[in-house]
Formats: structure tokens, sequence, C-alpha cells
């Protein structure tokens, strides 16, 4: 996954940036947008290969945000991140296109594990 | 008995849910920044000093979400007491503020920005006797009324108001907000006005449209009698 771009988007500006450099220690490439609409901009200017999405975010929620990149495209995997009790948001965000849902607080070993398996199942 | 109550239970459940929603936020900056200074120690000791400013910069984040985490878990703490007693005596002012702090994530979420008046003249504590929790149902009710006639970036003053020499909450709507025409309608014809009616007559008290300031005047008696 060396050099793997990622898109993180989360309105919790802390735990986003967190979570970014901790994923560039390891090498990736992290960028990092606060709310639907910046990282909608950001993913025409350059595309991620995996997007990791917040559910509930101010504006834009995230499961519009994924109708959109879906829309546009179709190929780029997205994991969503939503909170314990509202697993519904996460089966949706499936039935919508998504790869797959993690729970908050994040387990970083299971987030690498869930890129890893969303880029090697992509066409 | 009280037709209010039935709605007391989704009330407790929808402000629960959004303070341990904020609560698990905290704990994942909190995992995020413990988790990267362990990623940094498990580099190499020259790392350590290579990269003191991230771990200097994790231990402040942990200390502001404990702060943050701290309050949160108070302010969940006092409105869960909300119950304690059916009637009880009632700090006007201070139930505003506890509201406010708990509606900060809803407001967020409409882009909207929510804020207390302090009360306009020194003096004796503004009380009431009434429900504690239905009293604040009914705040909460006209905020969501505010939130479905704004747009974002709008902004809700809530404070306490001498009004034809009673005491009056005072909800207003600021920012871009529509004509008063759809200002009436966006508020009436919601389904969050019936609702905040029916909380306010629960507790012998009303709500009224201020058309021309645009904003909500909630008027309770001082003391109910059920």
């Amino acid at each position: 996954m060396e050099n793997l771009k990622i898109l993180l988007v989360d309105d919790e500006e802390e735990f986003v940036t967190t979570l970014a450099e901790r994923l560039e220690l390891r090498g990736l490439q992290a960028r990092a947008a606060l709310n639907g609409e910046d990282a909608l901009h950001m993913i025409e200017v350059d595309i991620p290969e995996v997007v990791i999405l917040d559910v509930l975010m101010p504006g834009l929620g995230g499961l519009e945000v994924l109708r959109r990149i879906k829309a546009q495209h179709p190929k780029i995997p997205v994991i969503l991140l939503t909170g314990r009790g509202s697993e519904k948001e996460g089966i949706k965000g499936m039935e919508l296109g998504a790869f797959d849902y993690l729970m908050k607080p994040l387990n970083i070993e299971d987030l690498l594990k869930k890129m890893q398996e969303a880029i090697e199942v992509q066409p | 008995m009280n037709t209010c109550e039935d709605k007391e239970v989704a009330f407790f459940g929808k402000i629960t849910a959004g303070i341990t929603h904020e609560l698990k936020n905290v704990l994942a900056i909190i995992r995020e920044s413990s988790g990267l200074m362990g990623d940094i120690i498990s580099i190499s000791p020259e790392a350590i000093v290579k990269y003191q400013e991230k771990i200097q910069n994790s231990l402040v984040k942990i200390k502001d979400q404990i702060d943050r985490g701290v309050e949160l878990t108070d302010r969940l703490n006092k409105f869960a007491h909300s119950t304690d007693e059916i009637l009880s005596k009632i700090d006007l002012q201070e139930t505003i503020e506890q509201l406010i702090a708990l509606a900060q994530r809803f407001a967020r979420l409409k882009h909207v920005v929510l804020k207390t008046v302090p009360p306009s003249q020194e003096g004796p504590p503004v009380t009431l006797v009434t429900r504690h929790i239905q009293l604040q149902m009914v705040l909460f009710a006209s905020l969501e009324c505010c939130f479905n006639a704004m747009s974002a970036g709008g902004e809700i003053n809530i404070g306490i108001r001498k009004l034809e020499s009673k005491n009056a909450v005072y909800v207003g709507c600021k920012g871009d907000l529509p004509g008063q025409a759809e200002f009436v309608r966006n508020i009436t014809e919601s389904e969050n006005w019936p609702v905040l009616k029916e909380i306010a007559a629960c507790l012998e008290g009303s709500a009224h449209l201020d058309e021309i300031e645009q904003g909500i005047v909630l008027r309770f008696p001082n003391e109910i009698s059920r």
C-alpha cells in the first residue's frame, strides 16, 4: 500500500489530521477534507485511490457525498465511518456502493486491513 | 396524567444519542493522538527527537479532549438527573445554558450557531417550579422550529426577557432569513410547531411567534400544579 493516495473526510479536524499523520508515517499519501463540499472538490483535482468518509457531517452528509462520488467515479472504493448504534447508516451506504463501513473510534489496523481489501477487489 | 410524558423518552434518546456521539469523537481523537505517539516511539529513539513537536501536539490534543469529555459527561449527567423529581424549583437561565450546551451538536449539523443571552438586569435568578425535563423539551423544540426556518450560517439567541412585566424566554432566529411571511410559514407548517405548542401547554404555558423580530416567545407560570 506504499504511496496509496487516500482522502479522509470528517468534520472533526483533530481526528482527521491526526489519522492522516499516522497513515503518512506508514508511507501512505493521506489528505484530509473537513466537509463534503471540499472533499468533492479535492477528488476532482486529484483522484484518490481510497476515500474514508464520515457519515454524519454538517452540510452535505456522508451518504450524499458517497452518492456523488459514485456517480462521477464509480471505481473509487469508499469506506464509511459511523458510530456504534448507527450501523443502519453504514448498511445504507453499502447499498449505495460503499465498500464497507467501520465504527468510530477506529482501530488503525482494521482501517489498513479494510483499505487493503478494498484496493485488492477493485477492477 | 401529563400528555407530554410519552414524548420524554424520545427526547431523552435524542439528546443522549447526540452527546454520546460527541463522546465517541472525543475518544477517537484521544485514540489517534495516543496512537500517533506510540507510532513515533516504536520507530526509533531518534524518531522521538525528530518528531518531538508531533508528540507535544498530541499531548495537548489529549488534554483538550479530556476537558471536552469531562464537560460533556457533566452535562449528560445533569441531564439524566432531570427526572429525579416530578416538580422542582429550577433556575431558568441555568436551564437555558444547559440546553444550549446539549444542543450544540444539533446546531453544528445545521451550520447554525447557538448563543445564550445573559440576563439584562442584575438581581435574583428567575426560578420556576415546573417539570425540568419538559422545560428542556420545550426549549429544544423551539430550537428545532428555528432550525426549520433558517439557512446555514444563522444564529439563534436564547435568553430571558421581561415582556409585559412578566418573564419570558425569547428565542431569536438571526441570519439570512426569509421574508416575514415565509418565516411564519416555515415555522408554523413544520412538524415541530404543534409539538412545541403541546409541550408548552403541558407546562401550563404558551409558545407564540414574534413575526416582526422573527423569534419565538415562550411564557410559563411561576409554578405549575401538575
